[in-house]
């Protein structure tokens, strides 16, 4: 121990005052390195679109097999570790039922998509030209005789792009709202025109007996590959669900915005989808895949 | 150039009471009134809209024009009138009918006031029994996987009948794009 007992009074006293103006020094600089943390979380919490750029992919799939006997779904999904610079792609693809080799026609789908990345974001019509040549090569394998859907996204820092062919989902959850984007090209959208031109409501279309049929898909003749010409702006958890129709045959858009919370992680988010559609107990449950895509804030 | 489609229907509603009024010269003026808001024994009907429209569209002064409208229809009264000339858009909302526009990769709702159009821009007016079987999110799609307004509208129409087969009312709604 230090023996104070030589100091005079006054050299104790300076001592005593010194210690105290360390004390609330060192309380002063602990009050503002908090005050500015809290400021700077505060900030991100409230960032406008400027400052969304900083979004980053957290990324899972599934990719199951239902009542089938063969899967007929293939996934994609890009290099992460790229993502930055070319962005995440993730893609579904689902040979159709019905006709014969959907499930080489969808692996074909997703393996030229993988031989085609990286893929400009900006270049739009270049990657619908690429997924048309892909369809044109199928159709010159197999003559009508097999094809399969594709949905694909394509995101970059907070911006999305995003390309259909056949009757596939990409779903947006944002703020509990479960949003499908993608059209579907099946025979129905053909009979509610002609029904909402006429001025009749559009109950008939939906009983036609071929009103699920598609009107087109990869492997068809001039295959018309539907696509953003601008990107949609992502902001901090969104959720994106890529997926194919096994998985909304089994959870509708309404439940999906009930169970798939922006509190958890795409792996939690992948795992509460498959569950979903597991416990649904579909006789005939088609084959069920999806890529969950969860935009989280960038802490860099 | 501004290209424009424009969707009528009664959905199950024996008669159609919305009004939509478009003309192109001397400049591009769009309305939408919301009759099918209004009670029955309402005194404004979609033709008197109409032909107080007609009357009052001659002038070149928007603002002056909204206020003729504002103080010649009765209170109840809903509408939204557009006027685009050049590379400027002006708007005047009265209750349930509004204006959308994309911009940016998002959707955001036109306030009343005068602001810059440019080439690619798309706007969405209708009536809000139009809007609500629809999300911003939905909207926003399928303007900008299409390339013409009346190929936007078909989607627009499509997500409406997923949910309701039309029959909802009175559905009145205009797209339109600047080329």
């Amino acid at each position: 121990m230090p023996d104070f007992t030589l100091l005079s009074d006054q050299s104790i006293l300076l001592i005593q005052i010194a210690a105290a103006l360390f004390v609330a020094a060192f309380l002063s600089f602990i009050y503002v390195a908090l005050t500015t943390i809290q400021s700077i979380l505060k900030l991100r919490k409230n960032a406008g679109p400027d400052t969304d750029n900083l979004l980053v992919c957290d990324v899972a799939y599934f990719h199951c097999r239902g009542n089938r006997e063969n899967q007929e779904d293939s996934v994609y999904i890009s290099h992460l570790e790229d993502a930055n610079t070319n962005g995440v792609i993730a893609a579904c693809s689902d040979g159709m039922g019905g006709l014969l080799y959907g499930e080489v026609v969808s692996q074909y789908v997703v393996e030229r998509l993988s031989e085609a990345y990286p893929m400009k974001f900006d270049d739009q019509e270049g990657i619908s030209e690429t997924i048309r040549k892909i369809s044109a090569e199928v159709y010159e394998q197999y003559r009508l005789g097999a094809g399969a859907t594709l949905v694909m996204t394509h995101i970059l820092k907070n911006k999305m792009n995003f390309y259909s062919v056949g009757d596939s989902n990409i779903i947006l959850i944002r703020k509990g709202r479960a949003t499908l984007l993608n059209p579907k090209q099946n025979y129905v959208s053909l009979l509610i025109r002609k029904l909402a031109e006429g001025g009749n409501d559009t109950t008939e279309a939906y009983r036609n007996s071929r009103a699920k049929a598609l009107i087109d898909f990869v492997g068809n003749i001039e295959t018309n590959v539907i696509h953003t010409s601008k990107p949609i702006q992502l902001y901090e958890d969104d959720i994106i669900v890529v997926s194919t129709d096994g998985v909304t045959d089994a959870i509708s858009l309404h439940r999906m915005s009930n169970i798939l919370l922006p509190d958890y992680g795409a792996k939690q988010l992948a795992r509460i989808m498959k569950s979903g559609v597991k416990n649904k107990k579909l006789p005939k449950q088609d084959n069920f895949s999806a890529v969950i895509i969860k935009m989280d804030r960038s802490l860099i | 150039m501004i290209e424009y489609h424009t969707f009528k229907h009664s959905g199950d509603s024996d008669s159609y009471k919305d009004e939509v009024y478009l003309t192109v010269v001397p400049s591009v003026t769009v309305a939408v009134f919301y009759g099918s808001a209004l009670k029955s024994q309402s005194k404004v009907s979609p033709q008197m809209f109409s032909g107080l429209l007609a009357e009052v569209s001659k002038d070149s002064d928007f603002i002056r024009m909204c206020e003729v409208l504002d103080n010649r229809l009765p209170g109840n009264a809903e509408y939204l009138v557009l006027r685009i000339e050049g590379n400027q858009i002006a708007c005047f909302r009265r209750g349930g009918v509004s204006a959308k526009i994309v911009i940016n990769g998002d959707l955001r709702l036109l306030p009343n006031g005068i602001f810059g159009l440019n080439t690619g821009d798309r706007i969405l007016v209708a009536t809000d029994n139009f809007y609500s079987c629809l999300s911003d999110e939905g909207i926003l799609a399928d303007a900008l996987v299409t390339d013409s307004c009346t190929e936007w509208m078909n989607l627009l129409v499509r997500r409406i009948s997923d949910v309701n087969q039309l029959k909802c009312g009175n559905l009145s709604a205009v797209t339109l794009l600047v080329r």
